[in-house]
């Protein structure tokens, strides 16, 4: 009985060699056949997350590209260039996204990458871009240390980091009555950011903190967490949970009523949550890396081009930070009247952009973009759905850290 | 997950959690009836354990992109009815009056299924067909009906616990592979084929996770993993099952 | 002789592609390899003795943080790191294994799992060590030994890991061609009358575990100096799900199935992704018609067709048995 194995095997082994190879170049054969066509375009390379648990802020990503690309397009692209973004679906892990990136740059001769939506993603390819010659502006990833101890030359961040929105938060709170804070985290690299960096600065104007937790990736019941602040007698709680996350706290939050005894603070504010939560989100404090109720001349072109093009849809945070980085690395590359990696990189330090932020300096120390600090509260407006309201505008001076570093000397 | 979805539509549609409580079981009950006609069935035969685990993941994989594209990535909020909202204190501590209804939700349907399964006849043949498909099918009567039964029942409850999630966690795309493992975990220690065992089991976990994220948070992550572990070591068949 | 003869024309074959291919695809054409690796290695424990592991990423990424760490601290010639940190994610899995092996069924999958869970879990636990969320990015690979820096380079790599998956399939093939790996088969059929004939069943299942997850943490230790970082999405529990459907569509107990399964999957998915946003709906709809048509796997599609056109097809089984 055992030992018609081997018969079995024997049978046929050049066939299925022959055949595995076979397979394989026949799936192979298609895309690898594919050469890249002329250079005119530029290439840009949007290595995202179509599939897995950070869809939602890839679909985003995705959107306001499109947008761009059709709204460049239309009035003569970039150096006399249309550009095409590329997308690759990195499915939200690193190693992924290094092999995507690879292929970006060996396959298609792009490079130049943005849109990369984790964190740790953008950590992993960070040290390859050098190698590959290849330049990369952070849209939206949070990680304070990108710009500090991690910090590499063909890097920069156009978007408000995790330590920045924490800091609009506290300077914010340094005036507000409550006392005590609670943090609760995810526990993963920006949760952890986050609240370390609000910790910092929330005791630093002389408040106190009750304790701090961190809930593992992933966790849908609060109600330890919950029952932990409740008892910790915090009348503050700061929130860094990513979507998911923050939704399931939030909806557990207001089960409880903790949110009418506990003032809620969280670092991102985001129009998907609040759509999702209706009204269970009003009233929640936070810093907004992208309010899209601020008023200025870029912004209001934005919103107008975007709910002309997406049904009257409310911008979320990640469009309108994607839309300020693909803006400021266009400025740059016409500047630099070029789109080589070095010449963009030197074009793109010091580089002031009015953006749908304000303005916006990139600065040459740590390539970290100086951005203004929002703080928002979220409001029933009347509309179909809650939106932010912004409460205070802090200036860029004082919520950019210290040079290649996630603290403030001030 | 798609129960959450149907949920969040009905809800949506009818303005009523209830309603979308009833519908959606039944849709995710029949949607179910025709995955197992048309994918299941086939493989009855082959008696081949492996090919189960392959459809049904290959299935879940084209679902979560169904409703992608169907409901779009953006999470999807359910309000809790008006009735529902608010508190109720115990123990000088506040408990949301929704957890209460879902307290109450669970041992109902627990005491039901128990009930279908231990004092009816199709109950009966359900745990016949378990044992011995062969005989069952032998004595006359239709196993295939029967299966059939089971796996519409199966996905009706699933359906209806991802309502009840909903307004807990939102809807979201992912939401169901976390919950599948968890799911698992829950049968193994209490032990597979043992009804009584997998309400132990899910009491047991639930327990052990409410007090470990309460006391050690460092090993939330970990710590059903261990309870299964020193569990299986100690009684590979699970809690309350036979050992193969 | 008939089989070396296959085997030579393989490996040929294998060494042409970096001719065949464009540089850029080479990247994929190795993930591919490693993954056949990996699947190969978990087809011991399921098609030799039927023990279904729900938890053989264990050993995935025990190779991978393992080299990875190892390169980091210590710098040390890319192939010996991969010896090193092979041997040490064995030892690691010797007690695991053990415990492991005491059961079987359900059981089994269900303790592997919850194993893998743990390691998963100590990766969060134990950040200093293994970073963490963030993973352990920036990872070389080392030049060396004797002042040779061919494996460096992309190509070069590529011939390590073709390299170390044919030796590995040769060793494997030998232990279950052998005497040892008779007893194997016969615990798959029947376990109690093999035991009954006087083997100690736990000790054989035991070590054919080891050498399973021997083969998975060479496969991990493989993946680090490749892709450059280790992360603990390495650890995390669907790959297990992953490795396991892969084993199966390839043609569970054969060893040369599950490789090809490892390296269409990967291939095919790629490929996909590139064609199309909705690669997932292909995707699944793809894999339900092989799994309802093909219920052999890959491997079992050749069976077939050669079975029609050959006339006497077991003398060849037996050369090399």
């Amino acid at each position: 009985m055992s030992f018609d194995l081997s018969n079995k095997k024997g049978l046929t082994r050049r066939k299925v060699l022959v055949g595995g190879a076979a397979t394989m170049s026949v799936l192979a054969a298609p895309a690898y056949l594919r050469k890249a066509t002329a250079a005119t375009p530029i290439k840009i390379g949007i290595p995202t997350v179509i599939t897995g648990g950070y869809a939602v802020l890839g679909s985003h990503v995705m959107r306001t590209a499109k947008l761009v690309e059709k709204m460049r397009n239309a009035s003569g692209g970039v150096l006399g260039r249309p550009i095409e973004f590329i997308y690759k679906d990195t499915k939200g892990e690193p190693a992924d996204c290094v092999r995507k990136c690879q292929e970006l740059v060996e396959r298609d001769d792009c490079r130049i990458f943005t849109g990369v939506v984790v964190s740790s993603e953008a950590r992993a390819i960070m040290p390859k871009l050098e190698e590959w010659d290849a330049f990369f502006i952070s849209h939206g990833n949070g990680d304070g240390r990108l710009t500090a101890e991690f910090y590499v030359d063909n890097f920069f961040r156009a978007n408000t980091s995790a330590p920045m929105g924490a800091r609009a938060l506290a300077l914010y709170l340094k005036d507000a009555e409550q006392k005590n804070f609670y943090a609760i985290g995810s526990d993963y690299a920006w949760g952890h950011s986050s609240v370390e960096s609000f910790e910092a600065q929330i005791t630093k104007v002389g408040k106190n903190m009750s304790g701090t937790v961190f809930a593992p990736v992933g966790n849908k019941d609060y109600s330890t967490y919950i029952t932990k602040i409740l008892q910790s007698g915090a009348e503050g709680c700061y929130v860094a949970l990513q979507g998911d996350e923050g939704r399931a706290f939030y909806s557990q939050a207001q089960q409880y009523g903790l949110s009418d005894r506990v003032q809620m603070v969280t670092e991102i504010v985001s129009q998907a949550n609040i759509r999702a939560l209706g009204d269970d989100s009003v009233g929640l404090v936070g810093g907004s890396r992208y309010p899209f109720t601020y008023e200025n001349e870029a912004n209001k072109n934005f919103l107008s081009a975007f709910q002309a093009e997406y049904d009257g849809e409310i911008p979320d945070w990640t469009d309108g930070e994607m839309y300020q980085a693909l803006d400021i690395l266009f400025k740059a590359m016409e500047n630099a009247d070029s789109d080589e990696t070095k010449k963009i990189v030197a074009a793109m330090e010091g580089l002031e952009v009015d953006s749908v932020k304000g303005k916006t300096l990139m600065r040459e120390c740590d390539h970290q973009g100086e951005n203004q600090g929002f703080v928002v509260r979220v409001s029933d407006m009347g509309g179909s759905e809650p939106v932010p309201e912004i409460l205070k505008i802090y200036p860029r001076e004082m919520i950019t850290p210290d040079c290649r570093s996630t603290s403030y000397s001030s | 997950m798609l129960g959450a979805y149907i949920g969040y539509t009905v809800a949506i549609y009818t303005g009523s959690f209830f309603l979308a409580l009833i519908i959606a079981p039944i849709l995710v009950a029949c949607f179910g009836i025709v995955f197992e006609k048309l994918l299941l069935s086939p493989l009855y035969k082959r008696q081949d354990g492996g090919a189960y685990l392959m459809v049904t993941f290959g299935l879940a994989v084209i679902l979560a992109e169904a409703i992608k594209l169907t409901w779009g990535a953006d999470p999807k909020g359910v309000q809790i009815p008006e009735m529902l909202r608010g508190i109720v204190i115990v123990f000088d501590f506040p408990f949301p009056k929704y957890r209460v209804f879902l307290i109450i939700i669970g041992v109902l349907m627990a005491l039901s299924a128990w009930l279908f399964l231990e004092k009816t006849r199709i109950g009966l043949l359900i745990r016949a067909v378990s044992q011995n498909p062969q005989m069952v099918n032998a004595l006359g009567t239709n196993v295939v009906f029967i299966r059939n039964l089971v796996f519409a029942i199966g996905c009706g409850l699933a359906g209806m616990g991802g309502v009840l999630a909903a307004p807990m966690v939102t809807a979201f795309l992912g939401m169901g592979s976390s919950v599948i493992i968890d799911a698992f975990v829950i049968v193994i220690i209490g032990g597979m084929g043992s009804f009584l065992g997998s309400i132990i089991g899910s009491l047991l976990v639930a327990f052990v996770l409410v007090f470990g994220a309460y006391y050690v948070p460092d090993l939330a992550l970990a710590i059903i993993y261990l309870l299964m572990l020193i569990i299986l070591i100690v009684r590979p068949g699970g809690l309350l099952g036979k050992e193969e | 002789m008939r089989f070396w003869l296959l085997l030579g024309t393989a490996i040929l074959f294998s060494i042409c592609i970096p001719f065949m291919v464009p540089y850029y695809a080479m990247t994929i054409v190795i993930a591919a390899l490693i993954w056949g690796l990996f699947a190969m290695s978990l087809d011991l424990l399921v098609g030799y003795t039927r023990l279904y592991s729900f938890g053989h990423v264990a050993s995935y990424g025990l190779g991978a943080y393992s080299s990875a760490l190892l390169i980091l601290h210590f710098d040390i010639p890319v192939p010996i790191t991969i010896f090193l940190a092979t041997g040490i994610a064995t030892l690691i899995a010797v007690p695991i294994t053990w415990i492991c092996t005491r059961t079987h069924g359900v059981s089994f999958a269900m303790l592997t799992l919850a194993f893998a869970q743990l390691g998963y879990a100590m990766l969060f636990r134990f950040k200093e060590f293994t970073g963490g969320s963030n993973g352990l990015p920036g990872i070389t690979r080392p030049a060396g030994p004797f002042g040779l820096d061919f494996f460096q380079s992309k190509i070069g790599y590529y011939y390590m890991v073709l390299a170390f998956l044919i030796a590995s399939f040769l060793i494997c093939r030998n232990i279950v061609n052998s005497p040892f790996g008779k007893v194997l088969s016969g615990i798959r059929e029947n376990e109690m009358k093999t035991q009954a004939l006087g083997y100690n069943v736990r000790n054989y299942k035991w070590f054919v575990a080891i050498m399973s997850y021997m083969f998975g943490s060479l496969s991990g230790a493989l993946f680090t100096p490749y892709a450059g970082f280790a992360s603990p999405e390495l650890f995390f529990w669907l790959i297990s799900g992953t490795v396991l459907i892969m084993v199966i569509v390839g043609g569970s107990g054969t060893l040369i199935g599950p490789i090809i399964g490892g390296i269409f999957f990967i291939l095919l998915e790629h490929e996909l992704s590139e064609i199309t946003q909705l690669w997932p709906l292909a995707f699944g709809t793809v894999f339900i018609m092989f799994v309802l048509f093909f219920p052999q796997g890959i491997w079992g599609i050749f069976t077939t067709i050669s079975k029609k056109s050959k006339s006497n097809p077991s003398e060849s089984g037996h050369a090399h048995s």
